[in-house]
């Protein structure tokens, strides 16, 4: 009887001791969370962080993702024979429709930083903790919001406004319509006026986050999308530097580099040109960084095997042989040094994003350049654009402003005397230009309304196929399917 | 009727009951010996029966009229052996001539026992549909006893990922019944419960195919498996029946005796098929017509064509033949108070491709004693060690594709595999890093060890006589450590990029999973007036389950001397990770079997669990059955017809098992890191990783069985047929969710599945007589399944897609899950078509001698709303057949199994006919449209078209297999008795001999995605399938 006994006493221990509630340790849950200081810069860390990686470990936002819609979707790239997926081939040939996986992605990557944001803002103002960090943390958080509900606005349009976490698992209670462009903008221009109180910069440790100046420019380009040219030049005039334009009284200190290679390699990374970047290192993973811009795939040093970007014609054609920016935009050759060869690639590729810090030069994976989502050179153009158009044409400050720029890729001054059509057309010509693969092109094209897009997709034969509905993306159409109360943009019902 | 747990082995010792020797009368001599054999009840002559003088070698068969006679020498009294298909054996001492010997018919195979949850039954008693696997085809050779299932019991399908040794299996009993997780059936070995969750021996430091955890147990301890199929043999296991149980039970020492057994076999395996690839001329041919299609000039002249002859066969480069062997020693015996038996195993399954294989090391001592009178003591423990070396792949779980084989299938036949001097050429101006993918799978180290030990103690008090406490404590440790390295020589994956990229690149990964079980049953058992037979079951059990794990990585290795062996060596740390999880489940359960004079049959069953992975506000869930038989034979007026229907048997059954295997955690709004850099240092942040779901509970399938059993001619053939009717509702599903909440999906309980079918099975002694038997089984199972209902907005969903891949399957309502979704083609565009204005498919551009599609919705365009249904991962029946035959000393087995209507998308097909620049293609393009073959089937030569799913790439995967082909020989007594043998067989064996099928692919077992339900049937470029020839060996003392 009496290991049966003991047996007995065992078990009915053990079993007592089994209890069902779930005190998980390798999981944190959001009761726990949100408490100290710590907690808000890690949930503020956590918003940064979408921009630079995906959930689902698909390609980023910045890096990879955005520059389908607006450098695929653009005049800028046509469709590489490495894009088998044929979601990204249509993008290239103007040919997606409201199913597009790569539409969809960019929705949802969107999103997701925005929610993210969301938490971060709603939690951490519920926060008693230092009022100076609490504050700068929830403005940090709405400089991110505004800046995806800004990309979002402009791909989309009238879009469901998500201003904080759902509460509960019940789809019907987080089913919404599209909330008006003009709503949607207010609420950027909100959240963007609440981060101009941002510090102004930050020690190195901090080096990368939303500034006050990244703010105000975030704003002057909300503004110039509006054609609001008179706030447009107020915000441009706070970050221009002091005395180098009338009425400028930035004290951030930005210029441009000598080099334009300077804006976009490691060592010279968060520089004085860079207003804000995506942050990017090494050993992030392959997918969490900008190769996919230049693509490993040139790393074979063979010219049989395709990028997942290749440029349209005569987009190298667009660059006298003195613009320093063609040989940093792109390739036609270039050295192996395994091999001692240079290697002849007959057509242009896209270098802009090349890690030339990394030994050997194939191991692209391991790339480490930011990408650049607001450069100084933007403003400037911004300024030179602004400018025209609130006194009918070119300023002798518009014109500083842009030759400020063409002269730094060793471009001689733009003629002189032109007229405001002629200067604005030579204005978007050198934002093109300048700002190849940094999220621009599509955006330039459809701001300035009209056929602008669609003339400009039609010179490229691959793209014939072009119509007014692209100057806006199609509601995911599995998003329609979920919540028949988004309606569908013009053109794109299925 | 005693009640006894894990008492499998006696079932062939209670049919026969010897006669206890009479004090007998002096001997006489008698030169003759005659009598008759009869039935006991009804004194029906009884015509060939076998009668056997024990000891000796006489032995004769009964005439027309039941009668028999020997001519002997022998001395009475001596004792006779008699059989007699449909009769209890008989073993009488006789004393005078001539003897009448009656038997008793035996109530089929009714008093036979069978093991089911939490005890035993007499077969005749059961009411629910639960199957044995015959005891032959246990003696497979097999790495893991998953594979003993597949084809040997109707009702469970089982398709093996791929022919990588000790790879994985999907199992499913009676269809899956969940979508999204656990559609695993729940493993009790020895009595011990194990849920197999593959997952816990991948650590993530690893990649490529995935660790079958269950290859840590030596298929040749266990003495039989049953099948728990319907809700009244199931609902006793509660949340974790749903899925069907399969019970194990392992060799047990018998009394009486000590015996030594050795079993081996050792064979030869071979790749059973290649696949047509080009070859180096034929492939630059097709690079000439990418060009030309380009309007570029052609890479090649026709003078360099014709010099590069055959080139390279990447394919065939890493084949061998490779050995397989198996070896056993076992010790059993007992005497009246206690039994025993000791095992060890030695298995070794070489790879047919370089740097693979799987080897165990296995232990097991099972021992029992009789403490007193009321008190019995056992103890199962089993221990193994093994270690699998695996072709290198995606990461586990990962949906990219990546994999060892695939890369090698598609390089170019131009590029070199050797140098002149022999060593590996790494310069192929095709591969995008100085590799060599022959030297990535010799050289990257992609191994697995695990341990696993699983033991359980257990007391039986007798209270009564008819009470009996049981108590059990028991573990399951699963220990895991894999090793990763890949040279800075290889192209192999590493992390996120390749070993050549990050110079060398180590990972490291242990987990541990720990399982702890104690389970308290009372059992009474009573039988009132010889009429009424009860057992009662009631029990308390709870599981406690833990699993750690850790993956450290680094990279950038001086040299790749130390491999992942010191990870210091690197100057590149990768970061570390580590996980952990707690879960529990407590129970309480109830049975009650009642028979009336084994004539009507009623089992009642409760189970109630709660488990710790579910919501707070629904952690306890109730899982009721009933099940009803009635044996129809044993009523008075069937007997005139019980001369051809012996036994007829109906049952009835319903009730309701759960399902709750979503990962812990999966309840609550947890939060997951994820990294960002400021100032070039790394930080890290926190966000919300899922919302919290208080409510979320079991799975619930509900189950409805109706099955018959017969035998006929006094049970020489046995007939068990099922039909049945499973519906799962609130399914454990990750909805989707719009996506501008920041949330994809969330995790609720929606939706229905049904699945319903029938099962067949037949067996039969075809012949059985003294020199020659010869039994039949055949098995028939036909299962649909079919989604209900996905969430009131939901119609379908794609399944998330390899990144860069349109997804090939949709989960839709009024579809079964994992139905292939794509375009129909209609042959090639000619120029006729494209002057009527055919519709052309959005974003390819499209000429004379690109792929038609069909316009399905007859819109004018072909988009993605002209995808359809091109049919289901899930076959419409399975089916397998047995024959055993034995004559004289020899016995010869074959066992087919196949498999129809089901379909698999072969993605490494629809990936090798995409005409590069760059990478190896099918030799099907061989057959590509051309100005000098415009008859041809395949499109013509354009660079890098994108893939589409199409009809052409869902291809059937019907098939029929002779999986088993075996010839054996017995030696006669009298060779082995003067090597002191009990036994001797020697045997020679095939598996796999050959396959039936129209499917391209290797295999048309594959699934590439393993265990994910909605991505079964995915061919993705997998392990070669092999052929295995094997000799083998038993020997008893």
């Amino acid at each position: 009887m009496k290991p049966l006994l003991f047996i007995t006493a065992a078990a009915l221990i053990a079993g007592a001791c089994n209890k069902l509630t779930e005190n998980p340790s390798s999981v944190i849950v959001s009761s726990q969370f949100y408490k100290t200081p710590a907690d808000a810069v890690a949930a503020v860390n956590a918003v940064y962080s979408t921009l630079n990686s995906d959930p689902a470990g698909d390609f980023v936002i910045y890096g990879r993702n955005l520059n389908l819609l607006t450098g695929n979707g653009s005049d800028d790239q046509v469709f590489s024979p490495s894009n088998t997926n044929p979601d990204v081939r249509a993008l290239g040939t103007a040919t997606y429709v409201a199913s597009n996986d790569r539409v969809k992605k960019n929705w949802q990557q969107h999103y997701y930083g925005i929610s993210r944001a969301n938490v971060a803002i709603d939690q951490i103002s519920k926060m008693t903790i230092d009022t100076t960090l609490r504050n700068r943390l929830v403005r940090e958080a709405k400089f991110i919001r505004a800046l995806l509900y800004f990309n979002i606005v402009r791909f989309w349009g009238d879009a469901p406004l998500v201003l904080h976490d759902p509460t509960s698992v019940d789809a019907d209670k987080a089913k919404i319509a599209r909330s008006p462009k003009d709503s949607v903008y207010a609420q950027i221009v909100s959240d963007l006026t609440d981060a101009t109180h941002l510090p102004a910069s930050y020690g190195g440790a901090d080096l990368g986050r939303a500034t006050s100046g990244a703010a105000h420019a975030l704003l002057a380009k909300v503004y110039v999308t509006r054609q609001w040219w008179q706030q447009a030049q107020n915000e441009l005039l706070l970050v221009l530097t002091a005395g180098t334009y009338s009425g400028a009284t930035g004290t951030y200190g930005y210029a441009l580099y000598d080099n334009y290679l300077d804006a976009f390699q490691k060592p010279t990374k968060n520089g004085k040109e860079h207003v804000f970047s995506v942050q990017f290192e090494s050993n992030l993973g392959a997918k969490n960084s900008t190769q996919s811009l230049s693509s490993t795939n040139f790393s074979s040093f063979n010219p049989a095997v395709y990028p997942g970007d290749i440029p349209a014609d005569h987009l190298y054609e667009l660059f006298d042989s003195t613009d320093t920016r063609r040989a940093v935009t792109f390739f036609t050759t270039l050295y192996n040094a395994a091999t001692g060869q240079t290697v002849n690639f007959g057509a242009p590729r896209f270098a802009k994003f090349i890690d030339y810090s990394l030994s050997p030069l194939t191991n692209q994976a391991q790339s480490g350049i930011n990408f650049p989502v607001i450069r100084y050179a933007d403003l400037l153009l911004l300024y030179a654009e602004v400018q025209n158009e609130l006194s009918g044409g070119p300023t002798p400050d518009a014109y500083k402003a842009i030759n400020r720029v063409r002269n730094r890729a060793h471009v001689p001054d733009l003629t002189a005397g032109l007229g405001q059509q002629a200067f604005r057309e030579a204005v978007f010509l050198e934002r093109r230009k300048e700002f190849i693969q940094e999220g621009m092109r599509w955006f330039d094209l459809v701001r300035r309304g009209g056929t602008v897009l669609v003339d400009a997709l039609h010179a490229l034969p691959a793209k014939s196929a072009a119509s007014a509905k692209d100057t806006l993306f199609p509601i995911p159409q599995a998003e329609i399917d979920l919540n028949p109360a988004l309606t569908q943009n013009k053109g794109w019902e299925q | 009727m005693k009640k006894r747990f894990l008492a499998g082995w006696c079932i062939s010792m209670l049919a026969p009951f010897v006669l206890s020797a009479q004090s007998s009368p002096p001997p006489i001599i008698n030169a003759t010996l005659t009598g008759s054999v009869v039935d006991s009840k009804t004194g029906n002559q009884l015509e060939g029966a076998t009668v056997h003088i024990k000891g000796t070698t006489h032995e004769v068969i009964t005439d027309g009229k039941g009668h028999f006679s020997f001519r002997t020498g022998q001395k009475l009294p001596f004792t006779l052996e008699v059989n007699y298909i449909g009769y209890q054996p008989l073993e009488i001492t006789v004393n005078e001539s001539p003897v009448q010997l009656k038997l008793q018919e035996s109530q089929s195979q009714l008093n036979e026992v069978v093991i089911v949850g939490y005890g035993s039954q007499r077969k005749s008693d059961i009411t629910g549909a639960v199957a044995s696997v015959s005891k032959n085809l246990l003696s497979q050779p097999t790495a893991s006893f998953d594979n003993l299932l597949q084809g040997t019991v109707p009702g469970v399908a089982v398709t093996q990922s791929s022919g990588q040794p000790g790879g994985t299996a999907t199992i499913r009993v009676r269809g899956g019944n969940s979508i999204s997780f656990g559609n695993d059936p729940l493993y009790v070995i020895d009595g011990f419960i194990v849920y197999n969750n593959n997952a816990y021996a991948n650590t993530g430091a690893s990649n490529g195919a995935g660790v079958n955890a269950l290859s840590t147990i030596n298929p040749s301890d266990i003495e039989s498996i049953e099948i728990l199929k319907d809700a009244s043999a199931t609902a006793i296991y509660g949340s974790r029946g749903a899925n069907g149980v399969v019970i194990i039970t392992t060799r047990r020492g018998k009394k009486g005796s000590n015996e030594v057994n050795y079993s081996t076999y050792v064979g030869r395996q071979s790749v059973r098929k290649k696949l047509g690839l080009l070859n180096a001329s034929q492939w630059a041919t097709l690079v000439n017509d990418i060009n030309k299609s380009d309007g570029k000039p052609a890479s090649y002249s026709d003078s360099a064509i014709a010099a590069l002859g055959v080139g390279s066969d990447w394919q065939n480069a890493p084949l061998k033949n490779a050995t397989i062997q198996n070896h056993e020693l076992s010790f059993s015996g007992g005497d009246d108070k206690s039994r025993y038996l000791i095992s060890g195993n030695y298995f070794n399954q070489g790879g047919n491709v370089v740097n693979t294989g799987f080897k165990r090391y296995a232990a097991r001592i099972n021992y029992e004693r009789n403490i007193s009178e009321r008190l019995k003591v056992s103890t199962n423990i089993f221990g193994s060690q093994s270690n699998e070396d695996k072709l290198y792949g995606s990461p586990y779980n990962s949906i990219n594709f990546n994999g060892a084989y695939s890369n090698l299938l598609q390089t170019s036949p131009v590029a070199k595999i050797y140098n002149a001097d022999g060593s590996y050429n790494t310069t192929s101006p095709f591969s995008s890093t100085p590799t060599n993918p022959l030297l990535d799978i010799i050289a990257t180290t992609n191994e697995s060890n695990l341990t696993r030990v699983l033991g359980s103690i257990s007391g039986e008090y007798k209270i009564t006589n008819d009470l009996v406490l049981k108590i059990t404590g028991g573990a399951d440790l699963l220990n895991v450590k894999q090793n990763y390295y890949a040279p800075s020589t290889t192209g192999s994956p590493a992390g996120s990029s390749s070993g050549y990229a990050a110079s060398g690149y180590a990972s490291v990964g242990t987990s541990n999973a720990v399982t702890w079980i104690n389970e308290n049953t009372l059992t009474y058992d009573h039988q009132f007036n010889h009429k009424h037979f009860v057992t009662v079951l009631a029990g308390y059990t709870t599981q406690f389950q833990k699993d750690e794990s850790a993956v450290a990585s680094a990279q950038k290795f001086p040299n790749d001397l130390t491999s992942f062996n010191n990870l210091n060596y690197a100057s590149t740390a990768v970061l570390s990770s580590s996980d952990g999880h707690r879960s529990t489940i407590n129970s309480f359960l109830g049975r009650i079997n009642y028979s009336f004079n084994h004539k009507y049959n009623i089992t009642l069953s409760e189970r109630a669990d709660g488990s710790s992975r579910l919501g707070a506000n629904n952690r306890w869930g109730f899982f009721p059955s009933v099940g009803l038989s009635w044996n129809i034979s044993q009523e008075d007026f069937f007997v005139p017809a019980s001369r051809i229907i012996s036994n007829l048997k109906l049952r009835l059954s319903a009730g309701r098992t759960g399902n709750s295997e979503v990962p812990p955690y999966s309840s609550l709004a947890a939060l997951t890191p994820t990294n960002y850099y400021f100032g070039g240092a790394l930080v890290t942040g926190i966000a919300p990783l899922q919302l919290a779901n208080p409510d979320l509970k079991w799975e619930t399938t509900t189950q409805y069985n109706a099955g018959a059993d017969i035998g006929l001619f006094r049970n020489r053939v046995n007939i068990s047929a099922d039909v049945y009717y499973k519906k799962t509702s609130d399914l454990l599903l990750n909805v989707p969710f719009p996506l501008y909440t920041g949330y994809s999906s969330v995790l609720e309980n929606v939706g229905s599945v049904s699945n319903k079918g029938v099962e067949f099975s037949i067996s039969s002694d075809n012949i059985k007589n003294k020199q020659l038997t010869w039994r039949t089984t055949a098995l028939f199972a036909a299962n649909q399944n079919k989604i209900l209902n996905i969430g009131p907005d939901t119609r379908y969903y794609y399944p998330v897609a390899p990144t860069g891949q349109v997804s090939p399957v949709i989960v839709q309502v009024g579809l079964p899950v994992g139905t292939f979704w794509g375009y129909s083609t209609n042959g090639l565009l000619t120029a006729e078509d494209i002057s009527k204005g055919a519709p052309m498919l959005n974003g390819v551009s499209q000429q004379v001698g690109d792929r038609k599609y069909v316009d399905y919705d007859k819109n004018g365009v072909i988009n993605t709303a002209d995808k359809h249904n091109l049919g289901s991962a899930q076959p419409k029946f399975t089916y397998g057949l047995t024959n055993s035959i034995s004559y004289k000393n020899f016995d010869l087995s074959f066992f087919f199994q196949g498999s129809y209507g089901n379909k698999i998308f072969n993605l490494l097909q629809q990936k090798l006919e995409i005409p590069t620049l760059s990478l190896n293609a099918s030799s099907t393009l061989l057959d590509r449209y051309s100005a000098t073959n415009p008859n041809g089937k395949l499109p013509k030569a354009t660079n890098s078209p994108v893939p589409q799913v199409t009809d052409r790439y869902i291809e059937s995967g019907s098939y029929l297999k002779l999986k088993n082909l075996s010839l054996g020989y017995t030696f006669s007594k009298g060779i082995i008795q003067a090597i002191h043998a009990k036994q001797l067989r020697l045997y020679v064996s095939a598996q796999n001999l050959i396959t039936w099928t129209k499917y391209s692919g290797y295999d048309p077992e594959v699934n590439f995605y393993e265990g994910d339900n909605t991505k079964q049937g995915i061919d993705y470029g997998i392990y070669p399938s092999t052929r295995t020839f094997l000799a083998g060996l038993n020997i008893s003392f």
